[in-house]
């Protein structure tokens, strides 16, 4: 049963995918081996876009289903169901971009793929970055920016993030023409050209 | 203004491209001496040999994708200026011109900022509105039609666009909502279903707002309009093209947003299609109009969401590629060539592009592989790009010289190659830019 909603998942069949899970449910299943088998899902889905045979519209529509699942099973779940979280992540679209889709998309990846997010939104100041990163203590800051005005406020971020004595904190930075020249450029300490590189990343510096 | 010539009907899509090309080469220009005349020949026959893709004596380097807003912030002109004060932009233009003799014309884009702020444009926030005054316009997407209002577009996208979008994409336009069915306008008592809404003081009260407006758009375009006739007088030609999408992009961009669109292919797909379906007479009426009105032999095409990653190659085959394609052989057709500033990049999708008549697209590239865009597309049309705004905007001058040269190199052997940026971007220096301009004179 838990395989038919793998399937269902991976094959973008959001009418029997909520279907799958209620019945699973009434069956008596365990919310969290069906939260298990959505993960099992979502890690397909994730490596299928790396590897070029999943995009964009396939991330997006898991995450739909993801939301549209998870809220059936809220219910059943008791609160010490919470899982072991990877690390702590503070994301979010540096000041004077308000662009978000990109960052939404990289803060749902990294969720599911096991790492409490913190997501500040868009248009978000150094000092917002700083003071998130001191509140939650996470150890890698995502800075997001559609424009090339968006550089600026990266470089801006990272030095404040340093001024602030993070140095143990890492920056990871993305967006629609953010390369490795901008990376050297803001001082960051990675880039990602899309939101499975920015979970490799986050996963590769959690285990260092 | 183009006026088709007699035989118009007789003629083939190429002899019409030629004709509309003539036009735009020959307009009548006010030039301020024979040396601004002589330059601005100069330029244009130039620009029109590879428009033509015939030989020519160099590559043109164009700016006007990449630094049309940082010709006027090199002399402090603010976001907010470029959107509120175009008569501030002159000068500024026109020393950029002077200083640095481009290929063709460039200026800030006219953004019409009080009319925006009349009607209420939801659309973007901008300078001097919601955004700091040192910043420009930035897209805010939304849901402008719900998922089961397809139905409604699809059976009717000028009412829909009237009476349920507008409304809801300006503050100021809600009372549209009241117009009448216009085609069942029909019988002696009609006229009262015609004219209700113009009797009522809402209705009054958005159209006096929108004369208003009108009135400032007015000064906007006279403003605008001014210098770019100085330019043009001083010896520098415009590239010539009117602005147009996609018809998933305007889809996507505009009423569904991002999340709906792209979800939509799952969803709702044969609504999707019949949607893109629907606009493609509406866009080809709409750039064969706007063509003949305003003489621009190009239709520039913004492309955002069919870019790699963005989509499979089979959703682009089957959402996005089929209406696109028709709207550019339809303008084809009509003379018109497709140019196509391509966001992103489009290494997936070069195959596709191939699929076009020879001369029917100028490719402005931004992330392409320049190479792989060589081989598959360049003895059927024009290539353009691909300087990136990052390194504009970060990288040193001899960077931007090393890679502009290697572009030009590249296309040395290539029937028609503009140098271009492969995006827009605010800031750079006067020496990059200069280096950028000069990798063409070589």
């Amino acid at each position: 049963m838990s395989q038919k909603l793998i399937d269902a998942i991976i094959e973008m069949r959001e009418e029997d995918a909520l279907k799958i899970t209620q019945e699973l449910l009434d069956g008596g299943a365990d919310p969290m081996d069906v939260l298990e088998a959505c993960r099992q899902a979502m890690d397909i889905i994730g490596k299928r876009f790396q590897t070029g045979e999943s995009f964009i519209p396939e991330l997006i529509m898991a995450g739909e289903m993801m939301t549209a699942i998870t809220d059936i099973l809220k219910p059943h779940m008791t609160e010490d169901a919470e899982e072991k979280k990877l690390g702590k992540v503070v994301i979010g679209t540096v000041q004077g971009d308000i662009h978000d889709i990109a960052k939404n998309i990289v803060a749902f990846m990294l969720d599911l793929s096991g790492f409490e997010v913190t997501d500040l939104g868009v248009d978000v100041p150094p000092a917002k970055f700083v003071e998130a990163a001191k509140e939650s203590g996470a150890k890698i800051v995502g800075l997001s920016g559609f424009l090339t005005l968006a550089f600026e406020p990266m470089k801006d971020t990272v030095a404040a993030l340093q001024a602030a004595g993070l140095d143990d904190v890492r920056v990871m930075i993305g967006g629609g023409q953010v390369n490795e020249q901008i990376r050297e450029y803001t001082g960051a300490d990675a880039y990602g050209d899309d939101a499975m590189e920015a979970v490799a990343i986050a996963q590769q510096w959690a285990k260092e | 203004m183009f006026v088709r010539p007699e035989n118009w009907n007789e003629i083939s899509p190429l002899e019409r491209r030629k004709a509309r090309l003539d036009a735009w080469q020959n307009a009548p220009v006010a030039f301020v001496s024979p040396e601004a005349e002589a330059k601005y020949k100069e330029k244009i026959s130039r620009l029109r040999k590879i428009y033509d893709m015939e030989p020519h004596d160099r590559p043109v380097a164009d700016l006007f994708m990449g630094a049309n807003e940082y010709v006027v912030r090199r002399k402090g002109i603010l976001g907010k200026d470029i959107i509120y004060d175009h008569e501030k932009l002159r000068e500024p233009i026109l020393e950029f011109h002077r200083e640095f003799d481009p290929d063709t014309s460039v200026g800030a884009m006219p953004y019409p900022g009080k009319p925006w702020d009349m009607l209420g444009f939801k659309l973007y926030v901008w300078a001097g509105q919601k955004l700091p005054d040192n910043l420009a316009i930035q897209a805010v997407e939304g849901e402008y039609m719900m998922p089961e209002e397809y139905k409604d577009f699809i059976a009717d996208p000028t009412a829909f666009w009237l009476k349920q979008y507008l409304p809801r994409a300006y503050g100021a336009l809600g009372p549209l909502a009241m117009l009448p069915d216009f085609p069942r306008i029909s019988e002696s008592v009609d006229t009262i279903d015609l004219l209700l809404p113009f009797g009522l003081p809402d209705f009054q009260e958005m159209l006096h707002k929108m004369m208003e407006a009108g009135n400032e758009l007015m000064k906007i375009l006279g403003a605008v309009g001014q210098t770019g006739a100085m330019v043009a007088a001083e010896g520098f030609p415009a590239m010539g093209f009117n602005i147009v999408k996609t018809p998933f992009d305007y889809l996507g961009d505009t009423l569904r947003g991002t999340k709906g669109i792209l979800t939509d292919m799952f969803r709702r797909p044969n609504d999707l299609l019949a949607a893109c379906e629907a606009y493609v007479p509406i866009l080809v009426k709409s750039i064969v109009g706007a063509s003949d009105r305003t003489g621009a032999p190009c239709a520039m095409y913004v492309l955002h969401k069919g870019a790699d990653g963005f989509m499979s190659d089979k959703q682009f085959k089957t959402f996005y590629w089929p209406t696109w394609k028709q709207v550019m052989l339809a303008l084809y057709e009509e003379g018109i060539t497709s140019y196509l500033f391509i966001e992103g990049s489009y290494n997936q999708r070069l195959a596709y592009l191939a699929e076009m008549p020879e001369k029917s697209l100028v490719c402005h590239f931004d992330q392409t592989d320049m190479k792989q865009a060589k081989d598959i597309l360049s003895d059927k049309f024009i290539i353009a790009g691909n300087v990136p705004a990052a390194m504009m905007a970060a990288g040193s001058v001899d960077d931007v010289r090393a890679y502009s040269e290697g572009l030009v190199a590249l296309f040395e052997d290539a029937p028609a190659y503009i140098l271009a940026h492969g995006c827009f971007f605010e800031n750079t220096t006067d020496e990059k830019l200069q280096a950028f301009m000069d990798a063409v004179k070589k």
